[in-house]
């Protein structure tokens, strides 16, 4: 045994040595760890929570859309998306790939899609696919290994009940884009959401959209969910009643398949918009999926125009419809009697030029009631000189409310025009340009000339003629009701009043009286939008024939068919304006539409008479 | 045969022997949080099923147990028996590295198991005690010439002992062995003494085998390595054990999350939480509070065993409770240094806390030796 020289090996010294050493590089780990827990503690305490705790967003159901009757016409129905938790993905990449063979996409997209979400976080699910047929969805769930990461979750999806139902009044929702996430008017918005960008569905977007809730759930290591830590329920959007009634709606919707043009029917006493329909319609269905290109340029074709209100952003001269306020003006500011008859010979010859009436073998001599029971534009022409375009002006714009936008707060509206003198002295450039000429006056006193209106112009101008003088301001939006049952916001009873009509009552029957002979009197241009004899409900209304500026085959095909009706005659309920783009005449086209569409609103079994032929057996206008 | 001689129970050292049972008492407690899982039912080495919330605390305890009768073992051990058979202790886990390269199990990439029938046998564990009672037996037996130091050829004998086995372990491959493996044999080389040159060239032929040596390592030490230097540079991968061992300590701040409330362990985010990553639970459930309290135990029971070696009987005893004293600090500091992101991740486990059979019984019986040294230290010339 080999015994310890401590003599020549100072151990003491060596033990002290070792125990030096151990005592400093414990040292170390204990000011290691000093920095960690107590100066980094925070920062780690806070890295942890973000470990442990996911905030899940729970989508919103937007609002449902509902008529004035209460039948549904939006409503949102499960969907199935899916996402990518990029952190549950050990090579996403190759997730996204396995995922684009297995839907059938192209994988370049798919990644693009993701890259774009710069916003979420890692562990956020990040939305790769939207409404997936259940088909995918089980093919996905088949291949689950393969896909690591990805889930596919249920959302409500908009959809419209009705398919293209009213589509430019109700809109249509789409995915939330890089520039509106920018701007201040959507703040709060995610990726991903939804937004509505047409119709109601844009302009209620604040009602309908409801609030999102959100759910803190602590997570473990492989992601499951194993507890919860913060729970904020979503707050359904608000429910919206239209105006619209579903029944009139359709048919009109019908009346203009296949066609251009524009019908709206108007509560004479409230200004509730009953049916507003622009032909051609879309499917706001499309919108909730991805749109095909050639879906997109048929969408944005210029001469079908199909994401156009023609209703409100349709500018049509309203030729002999402008005839009813032209009257009305004209006995107001007594420029004629009722009595007073003028004689149409065919034309009237002002200067040089030769102004011709539409019928060309002349009405002979006619009175104010007969001028318009015929739509005489002789007798027009000499009244407008009389009044001249500034009298016109006055009436058209500043009582009946035309050139300017109804405000009905259901996107753009065009404003259309009335020309004065002042127009011409701002508009044009030229010197000899803005001076007014007195022969500009005579196509401007039959609604040709510069002068173009939209359909729910005519619409308000015509109840106002007819419901006493109010010119209302028109509305879609009857209620809103919260998800809690709330009402938010209820259309009163009284309508609201922008104007009254300065007119004498007894102008105004004068003027109706004629309109009632337009659809009744043997002569009169637009008998075919009278309801039958026995439901004793008396139509009046007025045809127009709008010569399109731009003419070159010179068929009379190519005019404008209008007819601006209303009934009852004797206690005015609802005014129908129909527009047929390029359709004819309006007593041929136009006047059987707004009688199907009366036929429906009055409930009269009669709707039909517009899909029987033309006859050509009408009385020109 | 064991003797009871009363000699022997007067120089017993107590505070060696609490801590040693201290120690890993505190890791049960540990362990409890770490391995809960309220609805496991433990199954005790198939012998009987126990409603138990923490497996891994209650198999350590059995462990414990087993422990403490292998510490009574080795301290019962003679000395000098060590002394006498420490080349057959030394060549017989050589031949078992041997074995290993030749026919070893393959697990996670690594060749560090012989099957045995039903239980996996590492024989770098056994290595561990044959290099230091070796090294013990060979310096002692040739201090150095002149009295205080060795020079360059006095070392090339045991060097050869300390290489030969780490470039065996090196290649299965387990790095964190190898390194301590490496320095305990020098430690006990450098406890001896150590010309001021000498230290001097192999420190500069450490430096310069760095460069080759690194080549050597395998993709996945490399990337540990550099890990270290970055973790955030890759956090679902490499440096994901550093990075969540990091969040577990640093949170625990001050005082700790409290007992069980360790999310980072709880919720799983802290990889190997009964073995490699322990200390990580004990930091943050119990704080800074925690982790100094428990650096200051290793800190006695390295002091203890130093007290030890400093007053054994002759210069092997010395050196073999030294080295097991190296040992034990080598893993300690390997260990809280890879966890809280000082050192790569190299899979020491924590001594006497770390859940783990095989490293408790082996700790144990070096515990047992260091009490049998310091039992021993007044019998001279025991009977042959």
């Amino acid at each position: 045994m080999p015994s310890l020289d401590r003599s020549s090996l100072n151990i003491t010294f060596r033990i002290w040595v070792a125990l030096g050493v151990s005592f400093f590089c414990l040292f170390v780990l204990i000011l290691r760890l000093w920095y960690l827990q107590i100066i980094k503690g925070e920062y780690f305490r806070d890295r942890s929570e973000n470990n442990r705790l996911r905030t899940i967003y729970l989508p919103s159901p937007r609002g449902l859309i509902f008529d004035r009757n209460g039948e549904l016409l939006v409503r949102n129905r499960p969907s199935f998306n899916v996402d990518l938790v990029v952190e549950d993905s050990p090579d996403p990449k190759k997730t996204i790939e396995n995922l684009a063979e297995i839907v059938g996409e192209d994988s370049q997209v798919l990644q693009e899609r993701l890259s774009k979400q710069t916003k979420r976080r890692r562990f956020e699910p990040k939305l790769l696919l939207r409404d997936i047929s259940r088909d995918t969805v089980g093919r996905i769930s088949a291949q689950r290994h393969r896909l690591p990461g990805v889930i596919v979750s249920v959302v409500p999806t908009r959809e419209y009940v009705h398919g293209g139902l009213a589509s430019h009044v109700v809109g249509y929702i789409r995915e939330i884009n890089q520039d509106q996430l920018k701007s201040q008017t959507y703040r709060g918005y995610r990726m991903g959401d939804d937004v509505g960008h047409y119709g109601v569905e844009a302009t209620l977007e604040r009602y309908l959209r409801g609030e999102r809730g959100s759910q803190a759930v602590i997570v473990n290591a492989i992601g499951n969910k194993i507890g919860e830590a913060f729970f904020q329920p979503e707050i359904p959007g608000t429910n919206v009643t239209l105006t619209i009634d579903k029944k009139v709606q359709s048919t009109a919707d019908k009346l203009l398949e296949g066609k251009r043009g524009a019908i709206v029917a108007l509560d004479a006493q409230t200004g509730d918009i009953i049916a507003m329909s622009s032909g051609p319609r879309f499917d706001p269905n499309m919108f909730t999926s991805e749109i095909s290109k050639e879906d997109w340029s048929d969408l944005t074709n210029s001469k079908e125009d199909k994401l156009s209100n023609r209703v409100l952003q349709g500018a049509y001269p309203p030729g002999s419809v402008f005839k009813i306020f032209v009257a009305a003006a004209a006995l107001s500011e007594g420029v004629v009697t009722p009595s007073e008859r003028m004689t149409c010979s065919g034309a009237l010859q002002f200067g040089k030029r030769s102004f011709r009436c539409h019928k060309h073998s002349g009405h002979g001599a006619v009175d104010l009631f007969e001028s318009i029971v015929q739509s005489c534009d002789v007798y027009f022409y000499t009244v407008g000189q009389r009044l001249g375009v500034d009298r016109i002006y006055h009436y058209a714009h500043d009582i009946f409310g035309f050139g300017e936008s109804t405000d009905l707060g259901l996107g753009e509206e065009v404003p259309g025009l009335i020309p004065s003198t002042k127009w011409k002295q701002t508009y044009f450039r030229e010197p000899e340009d803005k001076r007014w000429y007195p022969g500009e006056t005579l196509p401007v006193a039959i609604g040709q000339g510069a002068v173009t209106t939209t359909p729910l112009q005519v619409a308000r101008a015509l109840a106002a003629v007819v419901n006493g003088g109010r010119l209302l301001k028109p509305r879609i939006v009857r209620q809103l009701v919260a998800s809690d049952g709330r009402v938010i916001q209820q259309a009163s009873e009284q309508p609201e009043v922008v104007g009254t009509v300065d007119i004498e009552p007894w102008i105004l029957d004068k003027v109706k009286q004629a309109m009632v002979g337009v659809v009744e009197d043997k002569r009169g241009t637009g008998h075919r939008a009278a309801l039958p004899k026995e439901r004793g409900i008396s139509v009046g209304g007025k045809t127009g024939t709008a010569q399109v500026a731009s003419r070159e085959s010179g068929s009379k095909r190519d005019d404008h068919a209008w007819f601006a009706g209303y009934a009852p005659a004797d206690k005015p309920r609802v005014v129908v304006v129909a527009i047929l783009e390029n359709a004819g005449h309006g007593g041929a086209v136009a006047a059987p539409v707004v009688h199907d569409v009366m036929a429906s609103y009055f409930g009269v079994d009669d709707v039909g008479v517009a899909t029987v032929a033309d006859d050509g057996a009408l009385p020109e206008d | 045969m064991l003797r009871i001689d009363r000699r022997l129970l007067t120089n017993f050292d107590w505070g060696l022997f609490a801590l040693s049972l201290i120690i890993p008492l505190c890791g049960l407690v540990v362990l409890y949080s770490a391995g809960y899982d309220a609805d496991a039912a433990v199954d005790l080495f198939g012998l009987l099923s126990v409603e138990f919330a923490s497996a891994a605390c209650l198999k350590q305890a059995v462990y414990l147990a087993a422990g403490i009768i292998i510490m009574v073992i080795g301290m019962s051990i003679p000395t000098h028996m060590f002394h006498r058979y420490a080349f057959v202790m030394y060549g017989a886990a050589l031949l078992l590295l041997c074995a290993v390269a030749g026919f070893g199990v393959v697990v996670n990439g690594s060749r560090r198991w012989l099957s045995l029938g039903g239980f996996n046998l590492q024989p770098a564990e056994f290595m561990k005690l044959g290099l230091i009672v070796t090294m013990a037996r060979l310096l002692s037996k040739s201090p150095p010439k002149d009295g205080h130091a060795y020079r360059l050829t006095e070392l090339l004998i045991p060097g050869l002992f300390i290489a030969l086995p780490m470039g065996l372990i090196m290649q299965q491959p387990d790095l964190g062995t190898a390194l301590s493996l490496g320095i305990v044999g020098v430690s006990q080389v450098m406890f001896v003494g150590v010309r001021p040159k000498v230290l001097l060239l192999v420190i500069l032929s450490a430096v310069v085998l760095a460069y080759p040596s690194w080549h050597m390592l395998h993709d996945y030490q490399q990337r540990r390595i550099l890990v270290l230097l970055n973790p955030e540079a890759d956090p679902q991968g490499s440096g994901y054990h550093i990075t969540q061992s990091k969040i577990a300590v640093g949170s625990g701040e001050l005082f700790g999350k409290g007992y069980r409330q360790g999310t980072q362990t709880q919720l799983e985010f802290l990889p190997e939480h009964t073995t490699d990553f322990v200390f990580s639970v004990l930091a943050e459930e119990w704080g800074f509070v925690g982790t100094v309290f428990l650096i200051m135990l290793f800190f006695g029971l390295l002091s203890f065993m130093l007290r030890v070696a400093h007053r054994s009987r002759d210069l092997f005893a010395c050196l073999l409770a030294f080295g097991i004293t190296a040992q034990f600090f080598a893993h300690i500091v390997i260990n809280i240094g890879m966890v809280i992101g000082l050192m790569p991740v190299v899979g020491i486990p924590l001594p006497l806390v770390s859940y783990g059979g095989s490293a408790m019984l082996s700790l144990m019986f070096g515990v047992g030796i260091v009490q049998g040294v310091s039992m021993r230290r007044m019998l001279f010339r025991a009977a042959p």
